[in-house]
């Protein structure tokens, strides 16, 4: 794997879709699997804060997609996580994995993302008229 | 010696943000900690039990690694180090 495909970034600026999926794709691949995860209305949201421990969390996303890389006859992973303030519908995280065919690319990219949510330490708030609240993380705590 | 705590979340706010603390040489993580509770009430009831636990929700890295909780007691810290302080993770 080299830097040109497997690039690895938290950001507060949002992104293109298409611009990254064009990064991606190269002639050999037959596949491109995109998950976009999106700040959803729960009814009373306007916006969410996302905060993250930064150095950790881009080195956990790296390895993730080394394991993706060892696990999955892939070609290609792009994950792009942003964190500060966004509104609902803005962007949160970009996953694209390109691969011969869509079997390992699908599954590629959803080991990615259960990944991400069990282990790359970054935080939700969900900020509203109600208040705020904190999302719940759906893994273990201190001694898993 | 000095010993940087740093924190996210919900245990940011309680603790009100990242802290050098000075910690006698040869402190372990569990000196550290109740050096944290120390510094308020709030910081208090969000890393402790009422029996002086540690809250099972609490994950803690040393350097950017893991520490269970059992390490705590022997795990000793160095100069200049970082013990960062995370409820369970919800990114994605």
């Amino acid at each position: 794997m080299t830097e040109e495909n497997g690039m690895i970034s938290i950001t507060r600026d949002d992104f293109d879709v298409n611009e990254v999926i064009g990064r991606v794709r190269r002639p050999d691949m037959g596949a491109l699997v995109t998950f976009l995860g999106v700040v959803r209305d729960d009814g009373g949201i306007d916006v969410m804060e996302l905060e993250a421990y930064e150095e950790v969390a881009v080195r956990e996303m790296e390895a993730i997609r080394d394991e993706a890389f060892e696990r999955f006859p892939i070609m290609a992973v792009e994950i792009i996580h942003r964190i500060g303030r966004l509104r609902v519908g803005e962007n949160i995280l970009l996953i694209v994995v390109g691969a011969g065919h869509r079997k390992e690319a699908f599954d590629a990219c959803e080991h990615i993302l259960e990944r991400i949510k069990e282990s790359v330490p970054i935080w939700k708030k969900e900020i509203g008229e109600g208040g705020e609240r904190w999302v719940p993380g759906e893994s273990h705590g201190g001694d898993a | 010696m000095q010993v940087r705590v740093r924190a996210f979340a919900r245990l940011r706010e309680a603790i009100g943000g990242d802290l050098m603390l000075e910690v006698p040489a040869g402190a372990t993580v569990s000196m550290l900690l109740a050096a944290v509770g120390e510094t308020s009430e709030q910081a208090e009831e969000a890393l402790f039990e009422e029996n002086g636990e540690l809250r099972g929700y609490v994950i803690l890295m040393h350097n950017g690694r893991r520490v269970r909780h059992a390490e705590t007691t022997t795990l000793t810290l160095a100069d200049g180090d970082e013990v960062a302080l995370f409820p369970p993770v919800a990114g994605g």
